[in-house]
């Protein structure tokens, strides 16, 4: 058995270990969950680092027929986009189990839907099945909505699971849509990447229908990822998530619309990526400036982060509009390491509100010198977020501005100044208003998180220290994928007559705004 | 393996040790909260012991390798390479580098020792000093780097860390807040460098600095239309860290940070990054200007003019706006803008060797003009206003006989001063490069300084104390004196080295250096070697002691308010600098946010979301009407319903 | 005269009629349930004619079927309507309103 699908089913045995373990032994179902993540977490880092990097292809494939007549298959492996991203589901999956003793009602659901969605998002990645992806996917993607209905917080509680899960409802049904169209309209009988792939080439699709497919997959995938207009469900929807619900959800299941973008639409669209990039490039500046201002807005500190998070998103989207080696590896770059980061701004936000009751900015105040230890965590983790060195973010956030400046320069200038002047203004006010000032009314007399409470967090800061120190350990890993993918996603562009199409959303020719 | 190092690795390693000077810092910062950090005894030991090893060090490295015409290059570390962005943690090992590391590192290490006392009693001591040896850490990233983006990423660490240690007192609201202006506007000047780097990169697809040398020393051309551009927007950086108008407006307040972190920081190392950088990368200034489209067509300046001209025109304005200060610690912070403002100037000019010679003098003096405020802070019980202070001399002797020697040296008193050798060396760039303007305001702040800095020694040394606490005012112990003395010595002697042609001569390929050969030429030196800025320095410097003096003498209300009256009341508001920052820039972007805030809020979450489910729900209510509940009256329906198929079926 | 098919037919549509009349028009429960059973009726008469004049068993068969579920189904359905007058004390429709929104 492939160590990729051991490290899937890790999850899934936990649940099992959850269910079967009676009511009496209560106390036992935080332990097997925490068991059970952190064999999932040994598993990733052994997958992680038993990857060899430099090697083009798919490494420890396993293959198991499901459904040979409609050409289904459980196929996994892994490759340079996903071996980080299973790495960071596996211990943010680990670090939100561990952060979960504040939920106090139905934990043994609690538990199971948390493992669920670790289990649904390592699958997803792994997959090199589209359908599987997909099915993955929704399968992490459903116990969001029952643990914003059942553990969420705050009064705006109903609208956010309302909201949330009218748009990713809507997303994933028009990203459906298109990998049926795909599925159905390219003869080839499945979605494996890999057969997919090869079939593609020898029979392309006409560019109407790449177009078609490709804006269905762009649209509806975008919006799982908060895609510029199609983001506000995000913001509010952690903010009433419970804690490890929103680090799981910003942190991993976002990834997941980015990661189907890079697997599946650019390698097997390539006319499609052509006529959309500029579509993209243009929505992206509004996840960079427009959501950067919105950040600035706001006054309660997990809808800050939400649109923060939009905002570091849109350093992907500008690398996949650029579709350059260098942009596509640092986009994955970015996911990497906003996975970690994410992970850990939801953490440390969700125990000051455990403790306070509250996020509202201006109540908080003075949290480094109450609780040293998370109020410091907290400091990295907004420095983090806008693009301090030495951490991940910083090294992504780079590698894409150099990747993106030879096709889209005036976007890298934007960019920029949303990256290092917006994200600075807004996190640095975070920063003020949260750790510095006068130590809050709400926050006197709170404890800080002491002893082996701290491994959740240690862990997230060290990955994210980690990797920006040493980002070469992943950019290794990811440049021969993405390679392949920037070679496939542009290889249609001298061959067929859709150049004087794409010219008109060429995003060369639409620096300006 | 190792595709990224461009560099010829010389078989003997000693260079290597520059890995050690730069790591050291870092491990004894790391080690701190790590449990060293409970005995205050242990942090102190270790953070000085990291620095002091860090300088001695750099001594060495400076004598086996600061002789060697282009340097050498430590073992770099591949840190990330894709396509054609190859990045790499490498060590330049050269004469500039050496030279700006034992500043940085010996001033760091008397900083060091003085905090041991000044902080004594801080309730964060041990937090103090780790946050202290990371930046010294990123400090010496800075000087050692050997590449443009391991630049960038230590100059955004700098400006992390000292956002930390500005802010290290973040319950004082101030404090906090002057950290966060400090960072962002810094960030303002980084958004212009990491623009200048990416376009240097993506025109000559590498970013080490002998690489990037070597190619535009063979095609000074390269950058095409973009060269002054570049250059300008690389400049953008080093107007943040340097602090250059206009964004100049964080120094001033920075100074709520501990003194000696003032000293350290605002003096002798992060203000001075700006002016280091741009030394290491002048052959990127220096090339013919070139602008873009319909700036060329204006025949827009080079980007070496326009860097001059941003620093004649900061050193004139910090030096007017320091006239009229009276916190200690605000005087010596326009000062060190004035001062920047200059070595900015030389750089402009042409004169990078200049520069750095100044910047070498004056990390000197200036730390030791601020380790003296920090001695009379801690002596005067915490008081900063000079008009609170008066006849420190008696009380403080140690501190004001340095402090004296400081300010001499500031003002560039001839002969027994190094700033008098430093300053007149940029005098000397200006006039050189054929900038007669710039030479004028040059010589004209030189008199503006003796004025502000006699007004200051005036004020708070002399005279009669003014206040309980100068009354009562005592001298500081020896951890604080000590390394004011320490200072004074290399403030009085730097100056007869002949450093700038030196560093002409290794760094930047000045063709004929001129070096004094006997004692009596390297003490008049300057008078021989362009005896018009010496001769009108002297002159200028005299008359603002003089202005000073009739003031000053024995004052106990500054005469100027009422004497000036509105230009006072401007130059009181630091020319409304912060005014227009707080009135103009930041409400721009909160208005903006507030217009997206409410069009996230009401447009796409109101109107799309809200309305969408509204839409649904509304059709939900009109359909309910249709709805009785009354079965017999569904059954009559669907019984007419059947009827009327039935009928059609028939039909 | 011997009675047609038609006859039959006419007889049957007349019950289904009254019954169907009676579901739609009373409101005692009772009373609709007696009338669902002489639809149920009017239907087993017209299945037992057409039997009878096709020469084909079958339709009587299916009236056995019927009328088996229909004992039943009066059971069941009696039981309720018994156990919801004891209830509510009333079998009149209109007042039966708790199922409604």
């Amino acid at each position: 058995m492939s160590p990729v699908t051991l490290l899937i089913l890790l999850p899934f045995v936990g649940i099992l270990a959850i269910l079967l373990t009676p009511s009496k032994y209560a106390f036992a179902w935080r332990l097997w969950a925490q068991l059970f993540s952190g064999l999932a977490a040994l598993a990733s880092l052994f997958v992680f680092f038993g990857f060899h990097p430099g090697a083009a292809g798919y490494q420890m494939v396993q293959r198991l027929e499901w459904n040979s007549e409609l050409g289904l298959a459980f196929h996994v492996g892994v490759d340079g986009l996903n071996v980080g991203l299973l790495l960071a589901t596996a211990l943010v999956g680990f670090a939100a189990v561990w952060v979960s003793d504040e939920i106090e009602k139905y934990t043994k659901l609690f538990y199971v839907l948390l493992l669920t969605m670790i289990g649904g998002a390592l699958g997803a990645f792994a997959s090199l099945d589209l359908f599987f992806v997909y099915f993955f996917n929704e399968f992490a993607l459903l116990p969001t909505f029952l643990m914003i209905g059942i553990w969420g917080r705050g009064d705006q509680k109903n609208f956010a699971t309302f909201q949330i899960t009218l748009y990713l409802s809507l997303g994933a049904l028009v990203a459906l849509v298109g990998l049926v169209c795909l599925y159905a309209l390219s003869g080839a009988n499945t979605l494996d990447v890999l057969v997919l792939g090869a079939w593609l080439k020898e029979h392309p699709l006409p560019a109407g229908l790449q177009t078609l497919i490709f804006g269905l997959l762009l649209f509806g995938f975008g919006t799982l990822v908060g895609l510029f207009p199609f983001h506000s469900w995000a913001p509010l929807g952690y903010g009433v998530a419970p804690t490890a619900t929103a680090m799981m959800h910003a942190g991993i299941l976002k990834k997941v619309g980015l990661f189907v973008l890079l697997r599946g639409a650019f390698p097997l669209l390539p006319l499609g990526v052509q006529n959309w990039t500029g579509v993209l490039a243009v929505l992206c500046l509004g996840n960079l400036l427009y959501c950067g201002w919105v950040a600035m807005r706001q006054k309660d500190l997990n809808l800050l982060l939400g649109n923060s998070s939009l905002a570091h998103m849109g350093f992907v989207f500008l690398a996949l509009a650029s579709t350059t080696v260098i942009g596509i590896t640092g986009a994955v770059l970015v996911m990497v390491a906003h996975a970690f980061l994410a992970a850990l701004e939801f953490a440390l936000s969700g125990y000051l509100y455990r403790r306070t009751g509250t996020l509202e900015m201006l109540m908080l105040g003075g949290a480094f010198r109450q609780m040293p230890f998370i109020g410091a965590a907290l400091i990295a983790a907004l420095m983090a977020g806008c693009g301090v060195p030495g951490f991940a973010n910083f090294a992504g956030e780079l590698t894409v501005m150099f990747g993106v400046w030879s096709v889209m320069p005036w976007h890298v200038v934007i960019a920029a100044w949303g990256g290092l002047v917006i994200g600075g203004i807004y996190m640095l006010r975070a920063i003020r208003k949260v750790a510095h000032g006068e130590v809050g009314k709400v926050l006197e007399g709170k404890p800080d998180v002491v002893g082996l409470a701290r491994v959740p967090y240690v862990v997230l800061l060290l990955a994210l220290v980690f990797f920006g120190v040493a980002p070469g350990v992943l950019v290794d890993r990811i440049r021969p994928s993405a390679e392949r993918v920037v070679s496939l996603a542009t290889a249609g562009a001298s061959k067929t007559g859709a150049a004087g199409h794409a010219s008109v959303l060429n995003p060369t020719s639409a620096p300006a705004h | 393996m190792d595709p990224i190092s461009h560099t010829a690795v010389a078989s003997s390693n000693a260079q290597d040790l520059a890995w050690v000077v730069l790591l050291f810092p870092l491990i004894s910062a790391a080690s701190i909260p790590l449990g060293v950090g409970r005995s205050r005894a242990l942090t102190h030991a270790m953070a000085i012991g990291a620095v002091a090893t860090g300088f001695v060090l750099s001594v060495s490295l400076f004598l086996l390798f600061g002789f060697t015409k282009g340097g050498i290059h430590a073992t770099p570390l591949p840190w990330l390479s894709v396509g054609g962005l190859k990045l790499q943690i490498g060590l330049t090992v050269d004469t500039l580098s050496t030279l700006m590391l034992m500043v940085v590192t010996g001033i760091s290490t008397l900083v060091h020792v003085f905090s041991t006392r000044y902080m004594d009693g801080d309730r964060d001591y041990p937090r103090y000093f780790a946050s202290l040896g990371l930046f010294t850490f990123s400090m010496l990233g800075i000087v050692l780097s050997d590449n443009l983006v391991q630049t960038f990423i230590f100059w955004e660490l700098v400006g992390v860390t000292s956002y930390l240690l500005v802010g290290f007192w973040h319950e004082k609201p101030s404090a906090a807040d002057a950290a966060k202006k400090a960072f962002l506007t810094n960030r303002i000047g980084d958004f212009g460098f990491i623009l200048g780097i990416i376009l240097v990169w993506s025109a000559a697809g590498t970013v080490q600095f002998t690489d990037l040398a070597a190619k535009f020393h063979t095609d000074p051309r390269l950058l095409g239309g973009l060269t002054s551009l570049a250059g300008v927007l690389i400049f953008l950086g080093a107007m943040g860290k340097s602090a250059q108008v206009p964004l100049h407006v964080w120094l001033p307040d920075a100074m709520e940070g501990p003194t000696p972190v003032s000293a350290l920081i605002h003096a002798a190392t992060m203000v001075a990054a700006g002016v280091y950088m741009l030394c290491r990368v002048f052959f990127l200034l220096d090339l013919p200007a070139a602008w873009p489209g319909f700036l060329a067509t204006l025949g827009g300046p080079s980007a070496l003019g326009i860097i001059a001209w941003v620093g004649g025109i900061t050193s004139l304005l910090a030096g007017l706006i320091a006239i009229q200060q009276n916190d200690i610690k605000r005087i010596l912070a326009y000062s060190t803008l004035s001062q920047l403002g200059y070595m900015v100037m030389a750089v402009g000019c042409a004169g990078p060797d200049a520069a750095m010679f100044h910047l070498t003098t004056h990390a000197c003096f200036k730390a030791l003009l601020f380790l003296g405020a920090g001695s009379v802070i801690a002596g005067c019980h915490h008081e900063q206003d000079i008009w609170q202070m008066g006849g420190l001399w008696k009380r403080m002797p140690t501190t004001s006989i340095c402090f004296a020697i400081g300010t001499a040296a500031l003002c560039g008193l001839p002969i027994v001063t190094s700033g008098f050798y430093s300053k007149d060396a940029i005098f000397a760039s200006a006039l050189a490069a054929d900038r007669p303007v710039l030479f004028a305001v040059g010589v004209l702040v030189a008199g503006l300084t003796t004025l502000y800095m006699a007004r200051l020694y005036l004020v708070a040394f002399l005279g009669e104390p003014r206040s309980e606490s100068a009354g009562h005012a005592h001298e500081s112990g020896t951890p604080m004196t000590l390394p004011l003395v320490i200072l004074a010595l290399p403030s009085v002697t730097l100056g007869w080295l002949p450093i700038g042609s030196f560093l002409k001569e290794m760094s930047f390929g000045g063709g004929h250096p001129h070096y004094p050969d006997s004692i009596t030429d390297i003490l008049f030196d300057p008078f021989n070697h362009s005896p018009l800025g010496a001769v009108l320095g002297l002159g200028l410097i005299v008359f603002g002691g003089f202005v000073a003096v009739s003031l000053y003498w024995n004052a106990t209300v500054d005469p100027l308010p009422k004497t000036l009256g509105w230009v006072s009341t401007a130059l009181r508001s630091r020319l409304f600098f912060d005014a227009i920052f707080d009135r103009v820039v930041v409400p721009i972007h909160d208005a903006i946010a507030a217009l997206f805030g409410l069009i996230d809020r009401w447009l796409l979450q109101g109107l799309v979301v809200r309305g969408g489910s509204g839409a649904v729900d509304l059709v939900g209510r009109g359909l309910r009407l249709v709805q009785t509940g009354n079965i017999q009256t569904y059954g009559f329906l669907f019984v007419i319903g059947v009827a009327v198929l039935v009928i059609l079926a028939l039909k | 005269m011997t009675p047609g098919i038609h006859h039959y037919l006419v007889v049957s549509a007349l019950l289904f009629s009254l019954g169907l009349f009676g579901v739609l028009a009373r409101r005692n429960l009772i009373v609709i349930y007696m009338s669902l059973e002489l639809m149920l009726n009017a239907a087993n008469l017209t299945l037992v004619a057409f039997s009878r004049f096709n020469e084909n068993l079958n339709g009587q068969v299916m009236v056995f079927f019927i009328i088996t579920v229909a004992a039943a189904e009066v059971a069941v359905g009696l039981a309720l309507i018994v156990a919801l007058y004891r209830k509510r004390r009333t079998a009149d429709v209109d007042d039966l309103t708790s199922l409604r929104f």
